[in-house]
């Protein structure tokens, strides 16, 4: 009859240790948080991400406004600089063959 | 401290010529009175910038490229008016007085009804660091001053619209 007291001492009805429920509450607390925080740290990241994006984008947007700008006016100058010394050239040339 | 000072006095030293080489170009006196304003001031780094957004497929805009690789400054002031009269022509002797000893005349056109015009250059040995054109006309009145160094036979040869709309100001336009 060894068998039945070895089962009937392995099936034997035990009371939990003490303080058992509450660190089983405890530590699915503990579970739960972290992964409300991961959620916050993706909508952080994804946040700052498209911050980052469309201060980039802004940028190049200035840039490229700023960069036609400077490009129009820096025609605009030569332009007017090479009609002044080619009519200056020209009155040089008439004069020239007049003499 | 003695050779922070030292190297202080060098750099004041040294800045006085490289700002001297572009000239004063404010006449509110003729703002006032003009019909239309053109007003170009780029510095070199809105030059380089500049650069960066020129084709590289068109001829001139190539051209214009490689002749901005060497400047330092662009400045345009223009003044177009409705009637004669309306600007002091010792307007031309008071800007050429700004020049240093380097700068020496390119050309001088005088004529009594069309255009003058002045061509100085800020002359560096044989080379060329500098450029001030000075128009004069009837009803218009427009100095050129470019600072670096420039070809003036490469500028001579740039022709065509290049596509720009003039941009013009009118009297309390800042922009």
């Amino acid at each position: 009859m060894s068998l039945e007291n070895d089962l009937r001492n392995a099936l034997r009805r035990e009371s939990p240790p003490a303080g058992f429920a509450s660190r089983v509450l405890q530590r699915i607390e503990h579970e739960r948080a972290p992964k409300r925080n991961r959620w916050w740290r993706a909508v952080a990241a994804s946040v700052t991400l498209t911050a980052i994006l469309g201060g980039w984008a802004a940028h190049t947007i200035h840039e490229r406004r700023e960069g036609e700008r400077a490009r129009e006016q820096v025609l605009l100058a030569l332009k007017i600089a090479g009609e002044k010394v080619r009519y200056a050239q020209q009155e040089v040339r008439t004069i020239g063959t007049n003499e | 401290m003695r050779k922070v000072f030292i190297a202080l006095t060098l750099l004041c030293l040294l800045a006085v010529p490289a700002s001297a080489q572009s000239i004063k170009l404010d006449f509110p006196a003729l703002a006032d009175r003009a019909d239309e304003i053109v007003d170009v001031t780029l510095d070199a780094n809105m030059i380089r910038l500049a650069a960066k957004f020129l084709s590289g497929n068109d001829a001139d805009e190539r051209e214009i490229r490689a002749m901005l690789g060497g400047l330092k400054g662009i400045y345009v002031r223009s003044y177009s008016f409705a009637k004669e009269g309306e600007y002091d022509r010792n307007m031309i002797d008071r800007l050429k007085s700004q020049l240093g000893a380097n700068w020496k005349p390119l050309v001088t056109v005088r004529s009594k009804h069309k255009e003058n015009v002045n061509i100085m250059a800020d002359m560096r040995g044989d080379k060329i660091d500098g450029l001030v054109i000075i128009s004069a006309e009837p009803r218009e009145f427009t100095v050129v001053n470019i600072v670096g160094d420039i070809d003036i036979d490469r500028l001579s040869k740039l022709e065509g619209e290049f596509g720009i709309p003039r941009i013009t100001k009118k009297d309390g336009d800042h922009d």
